[in-house]
Order: structure tokens, then C-alpha cells, then sequence
């Protein structure tokens, strides 16, 4: 049954009375002013879902700015029920289109994290003149330690270059190194960007001697062999990175923030393994006892859950954790340290006098 | 059918024509805008916001489709792809080069190197200068996907010159406190109007500043004077009872703190409602000016708009974002379109039948930086 219907070409604004008939799968259609045309019901498209009291518009892929406009409710009634593509609304292809950049979007995202956290920042690390790394380095301290007093004397500044030449002599793989000790009554150790190892005076005080120290310094000493200080700065600024992406914000400004620093030298499990065994490695090389390492890293444990660091110094170094930080794997690390090998006597790290210099190093 | 599609090629030669005719708009509302609000903010959610761009485009064209003119409804053609892609470009080309060159600058010279103030006051300069460039952009791109009679819209001119033209606006808004607004906008609209097509048909906008100028005054002195007495009657009160209280007064330190902090609030809600209630005498003006200095064809514009009215829009459109938790935006749109369309009329007559189809190229990307820069609209 035929029906009255108009046409738009695309090309002009004018509309075009036609008389428009199903014929097979085909739609004719064709007026005063139109030839006769024939579209194919299947290459049809909906401009809008059918809604009643609104002319139902339809277009055909031949000729994609072409509209023809349907009127007769009865007769798009009867022609959408029997081709339900007509109906419009959400489709399958848009919804793929959708789920295909949702899907990419996430795996970019993913893609992105991965090589600003995982795989750059170390790369990274290695690269960054030394200046930087001395700078960045002297930040992070300052942040650290607040007000407490750095301790020097003549004599334990000797001891602390003898620990080191012991330990670092011949290894070329290590940037340029220093050993400081602060004025803290808590328990800790850190290395800091650019070859900055801190101690504190409550961590020479908690050791029972020399081999107990310079075990805990060949650990800090791998932590800066392998640039971890550096590494966790530069993964830092990637997650900031990341979160600016994400958010559509600036990521906050998390390296003026002493907290932050703090949570910076948390090591993963795997950075803390491998400054462990550059540790074993140097002390086996130096012939140190590694058994200081060990009771001393048994000592901490015995201490952690019992009295928290007894002072308060106000100092970031509260939160940061101490040198074996306690997540799982601990004992583990801790099997890991053997004795050298039978008929090897360890050597004298530092003389009576030099380890009571080295302890009284802060009055 | 190839002949066949010849043959309708050959009948696009004018044949009979149609008087030219007057145009009427009506809004006429479909079912399925809550079905669309709701789909759409479920798919929102399951990925991540990205489908956003397809949500705005289901309901560009639902209300599109609410538009009739003379009977024919608008058809919006834009597709979610495209509004994505504009978005996806602006943040691999513009968004993530800063964001990176900012985080290399704080870790290579310190998250204090001036540098870092420098990268941020560029990008600030440079949202400023191309905050016209992307609203030019948005609306070319609205009109190139609104079709009526399958004929679309377009603007024809430089998003460049608008942005410049923007820029300078604003500058001579802030310097002139604000008594440049009418000529400005003046000829923001003129610039933008002027470019505007529908086919091959053009708009033309003509007219003057001066007559916006007493509504702008008065808007001007009694935002003033409301201020003022706003200032004066909160410091009052608490310097009357300062001075009246006297020795012997109950009046703690307390109740001060309490009495300024409603002082203070009480600034606020009238500074934020009766302030913009006042200017919105000046919007209305401005609206119904322009659409009378705005021509099509034989036919000038008209836009029945008043203060009331845009309060009353305003206020509903602010309680719906609340009470849905944003969710309901495509209320808002709906009703923001509705509110033009009822009290939109073009007097005179148009020759619709002798428009033809635009022959400017459609933009592949849309709005990718309106979208980045938030910039007002549907």
C-alpha cells in the first residue's frame, strides 16, 4: 500500500512530495519531481528511534545525505516491526566502538604506569649527573633530619673512612660515597640521593660492634650501588605524572613534603634483597664478618612491636621504617647471611679505639 | 541502480518551488530522555567516563530531534567517535607534553625552580589566549553536525581572529571594570554571527552597543550599591553591639566569632544570589538585543527573554545538578534548549527552497579543546 511521504535530496533545502511502497526487500519511492528510486531495506538507517507524534526519518547508505520523512504512524509501524534494525537506539557497534577505547584507554594508562614505575625510573637513575643526584641528595637529608645536629670529630671521622675503604675499596661499580652521623636517639640508617649515608647516633650506640655497623653500612652502600635513592625520586615524579593523567589535576607537589620523602625511601622487598646481597658480596670481598649483619638485623627484630623509638625527634625518620623493614620475607633475608666459609678468619673492621671513637662520635 | 542513482542526481535542478515561507520553532518532546540519563550513566561508570563523549552526543540528538521548525525536526550528526578522538588528540598533543615537561622540570631543577612558575603562568596565558579559538571551535563544529531539511551549518570564518578578538575582550573587560562588556560582546557576537551559515544561506548581524548601555549602568550601580550596604550592614551590627554592649554585656568573645561567622555567610549567599539575580536584568537585555540585530535571509530574529525567566531557568537547572548529583545534566540541557526554542521567532519570510548545501569541509575531531578547557554549552 502506497503512502505519501517527503524526500530531501542533501544538496537543497527544499522538500520533495513523494509515494513511497515496499516492494520485496526493496523500499520505491518516487514524486513529481524524484525518478523513481529503489532502496534496499537492509542498507536502511534510523536517524531517531520511532516515536510516536514525531515524522520518522530514515536515510539510506547509497546516498548518506539523503532523508526521507515518514509521516504515516501505521505504515512505520508495520515496516520497523518486521525489520527490527529500524528501530535505532543503542547498537552493537557503538557499544564495541565504546568497549575497544575503554579497553585501549586502560591498557595505555597501564602501558603508561608500567614505564614510568617499573621500567624508566632506575634507567633513569643511572643517567642523572652527579650534581643533581648531590643536590637532590642534600634536600632529601635536610628534609630528614630535621634540626638534629650532624656529629664530627678528628678521630671517629677517620674511623668512618676506614669503614669505608674497607668496604668500598676497588668496587667501581659505586658513585662517589659519604658516611655522616646525626645527633638522633632513634634507631636507623638511610642512604640518601647521591651517595648520602645517614646514621644515626642511636644506631651506633644499639651496636654491639664494629662488624655490627659496617654490615648495616655494606647494606646502605649496595642501596646507593644500585641507585635505588635516585630511582625512587625519579618513580616518584613518574606516579605524579600518573596521577595528573588521570585525574586531569597537577598531582600535588609530593616532593616538597617530608612525609613524602619519607614513604620515597621505603624500599620494595626486591630492592631490600638486592641491597643485601651486595652487601653479603662486599663483606665476603673486604673479609668481613657477615655474622655482625646478622645478629644485629636479629636484634632489630627482637626490638620492633616492644618499645617504639623511644625519642621523639620530631624527624620523618619515625615513619620511614628502619634498615630491615619489617614486611614479610624478613627471615627469609636474615637465612640468607652465612658465615664465611670455613678457614677464613675475619679481618679487624676497625681497632677498639677507633670503634670507641666511631660510637662517641656525638659526645 | 546505478541509473537510478544518476537520475536522482540529475533532478536536483529547481523544479517547482515553493513561496517563500515564514518559520515557526516548537519544541515537541520525545519519550526517552530518562531511559538516555540513565543508560548513559551506567556506561559512564563501567568505563572509566570515557563513554562520556557518546552519552553528550545521545542527547545532543534527542534534543535536536525535539526541534522543529516549520514541522521538520534538526538532526544532529556528530558521533561520540568524533568528540573522543578531539579529546584524545588535545591530550596526547597538548595536556601530556605539559604535564611531562613540568615533571622533568621539577625533577631535574626542583619542585621550587622558577621554571616550573614560568611552565605554569604559559599555560594560563595560553588558556587565556585560546579560550575563544576552542569556543569558536565548538560551536563550528555544533553547526556542521546540526542538519534541518538535510542541509547544515557551518561557520565560515577564522577561529584564530575570534580567539584574538577574545582575548582582547577580556583584557579590555578587566581594565575597564567591566564597562567594556556591552561593546565587547557587541562585537564578539557581530564576529561570530557574521560567519555563521545554513547552506549557503548567511546570517548577518548588525547593530549597535549603545542602546545595552542603561541596563548595564543600572546593573552596574546597584551591584554596587548592594555590596556596599551588604559591607555596611554586616559591620554595623557587629560595631552596634560592640558599642551599645558596653561593660556589663553578655557579649562573649564567642558570640562574636558566631556573630561574624553569620556576618560573613550572610555576605556571601546575598553577594552569590542577589548579585547574579541583578545581572541576569543585563543577560536578558543583551539576549533579546542580539537576537534582534541578527538577520537571516528576509527574516530578523526575536527572543522573548526576560530577567524572570532566566532566573527561574537558572535556579531549576541548579537544583536538578544538585538533587541528581550531576547525573540529570541531560535535563538541563534539554532545558536550557527548550527555554530558546519557545521564545525564539523569526519575523519575515525565508526562500528555504533556493538554500543549498554547505560546501565548507567538515572538521574530522570535535571540541576537543572546549572539552579540555571546560568551557560552557551543550
Amino acid at each position: 500500500m502506497a503512502i505519501e511521504a517527503v524526500f530531501f535530496d542533501g544538496e537543497y533545502a527544499r522538500d520533495r512530495a513523494i509515494t513511497l511502497d515496499v516492494q520485496g526487500n526493496d523500499l520505491v519511492f518516487s514524486g513529481q519531481d524524484v525518478p523513481q528510486t529503489r532502496w534496499s531495506i537492509s542498507g536502511l538507517h534510523p536517524v531517531d528511534p520511532p516515536s510516536p507524534g514525531q515524522p520518522f526519518r530514515i536515510t539510506h547508505h547509497s546516498k548518506p545525505g539523503a532523508r526521507l520523512v515518514i509521516r504515516d504512524e501505521a505504515f512505520v509501524h508495520r515496516l520497523v516491526a518486521e525489520h527490527k534494525h529500524l528501530k535505532g537506539g543503542y547498537s552493537w557497534t557503538h557499544l564495541k566502538q565504546v568497549a575497544v577505547w575503554t579497553a585501549g584507554g586502560i591498557l595505555a594508562i597501564a602501558a603508561l604506569g608500567y614505564v614510568l614505575v617499573s621500567f624508566l625510573p632506575q634507567r633513569v637513575a643511572f643517567v642523572l649527573p652527579e650534581t643533581w643526584r648531590d643536590r637532590v641528595g642534600g634536600q632529601v637529608v635536610d628534609g630528614l633530619v630535621g634540626k638534629a645536629k650532624r656529629c664530627n670529630t678528628p678521630a671517629g671521622d677517620s674511623a668512618k673512612s676506614a669503614m669505608i675503604a674497607a668496604l668500598a675499596e676497588g668496587n667501581t661499580d659505586l658513585p662517589p660515597l659519604s658516611m655522616e652521623v646525626y645527633d638522633m636517639d632513634l634507631v636507623n640508617a638511610f642512604a640518601a640521593p647521591g651517595g648520602k649515608i645517614i646514621f644515626t647516633k642511636g644506631i651506633l650506640a644499639k651496636a654491639d660492634g664494629p662488624d655490627e655497623i659496617a654490615g648495616v653500612l655494606a647494606h646502605e652502600i649496595g642501596h646507593v650501588a644500585h641507585r635505588h635513592p635516585e630511582t625512587q625520586l625519579v618513580r616518584l615524579t613518574g606516579i605524579q605524572v600518573l596521577i595528573s593523567v588521570m585525574s586531569g589535576t597537577n598531582g600535588g607537589d609530593f616532593t616538597s613534603n617530608v612525609a613524602a620523602l619519607a614513604a620515597l625511601l621505603r624500599y620494595s622487598r626486591d630492592a631490600e634483597r638486592e641491597a643485601d646481597t651486595y652487601a653479603r658480596q662486599t663483606m665476603d670481598k673486604a673479609n668481613i664478618n657477615p655474622m655482625g649483619l646478622r645478629t644485629f638485623f636479629e636484634k632489630m627484630i627482637k626490638d620492633e612491636g616492644g618499645a617504639a623509638p623511644a625519642a621523639k625527634d620530631s624527624s620523618a625518620l619515625d615513619t620511614l621504617g628502619n634498615v630491615f623493614s619489617t614486611h614479610p620475607g624478613t627471615e627469609d633475608r636474615i637465612k640468607q647471611i652465612t658465615p664465611l666459609p670455613d678457614g677464613r678468619t675475619p679481618a679487624q673492621v676497625l681497632t677498639p679505639e677507633q670503634w670507641k671513637s666511631l660510637q662517641s662520635i656525638c659526645g | 541502480m546505478q541509473n537510478l542513482a544518476v537520475m536522482t542526481e540529475q533532478t536536483t535542478h529547481p523544479a517547482p518551488h515553493h513561496a517563500p515561507e515564514r518559520l515557526t520553532f516548537t519544541y515537541v518532546p520525545r519519550k526517552g530522555l530518562m531511559k538516555l540519563t540513565i543508560v548513559n550513566f551506567l556506561l559512564s561508570i563501567v568505563t572509566f567516563t570515557i563513554y562520556r563523549f557518546w552519552a553528550k552526543t545521545n542527547v545532543r540528538q534527542h534534543i535536536w530531534s525535539c526541534v522543529h521548525i516549520n514541522g521538520e525536526p534538526l538532526e544532529y550528526t556528530g558521533k561520540g567517535s568524533e568528540l573522543f578522538m578531539g579529546a584524545l588528540y588535545v591530550f596526547l598533543f597538548m595536556v601530556l607534553p605539559i604535564v611531562l615537561i613540568g615533571a622533568l622540570i621539577g625533577l631535574v631543577y626542583g619542585p621550587e625552580s622558577p621554571l616550573l612558575f614560568v611552565l605554569q603562568m604559559l599555560v594560563i596565558i595560553a588558556v587565556y589566549v585560546f579560550w575563544g579559538f576552542a569556543v569558536y571551535k565548538a560551536r563550528k563544529y555544533q553547526l556542521s553536525r546540526t542538519q534541518w531539511r538535510g542541509i547544515r551549518g557551518t561557520l565560515s570564518g577564522s577561529a584564530m581572529t575570534y580567539s584574538l578578538l577574545y582575548f582582547g575582550s577580556l583584557l579590555a573587560k578587566s581594565m575597564s571594570f567591566g564597562w567594556a562588556t556591552p561593546v565587547m560582546n557587541t562585537v564578539l557576537q557581530e564576529q561570530i554571527t557574521n560567519d555563521m551559515r545554513f547552506g549557503d544561506a548567511a546570517f548577518k548581524f548588525k547593530g549597535r552597543a549603545g542602546p545595552l548601555y542603561p541596563t548595564y549602568a543600572a546593573c552596574w550601580f546597584l551591584s554596587l550599591v548592594a555590596i556596599i550596604v551588604a559591607i555596611v550592614a554586616i559591620g554595623g551590627s557587629i560595631g552596634l553591639e560592640k558599642l551599645f554592649g558596653g561593660e556589663g554585656s553578655t557579649t562573649t568573645p564567642e558570640t562574636y566569632a558566631v556573630l561574624a561567622g553569620f556576618a560573613i555567610v550572610g555576605f556571601l549567599l546575598l553577594t552569590a544570589l542577589i548579585v547574579p539575580m541583578l545581572w541576569s536584568l543585563y543577560i536578558a537585555r543583551e539576549l533579546r538585543t542580539f537576537a534582534d540585530y541578527t538577520r537571516f535571509d528576509g527574516a530578523q530574529f526575536n527572543l522573548d527573554a526576560s530577567a524572570g525567566s532566566i532566573i527561574w531557568l537558572s535556579v531549576v537547572n541548579i537544583f536538578i545538578l544538585i538533587f541528581t548529583l550531576g547525573i540529570g545534566w541531560p535535563y538541563i540541557n534539554q532545558r536550557t534548549v527548550r527555554f530558546v526554542i519557545d521564545r525564539l521567532s523569526l519575523e519575515g519570510l525565508i526562500d528555504v527552497d533556493r538554500i543549498r548545501q554547505s560546501q565548507v569541509p567538515l572538521d574530522k575531531r570535535g571540541e576537543g579543546l572546549a572539552d579540555a578547557f571546560d568551557v560552557g554549552g551543550l
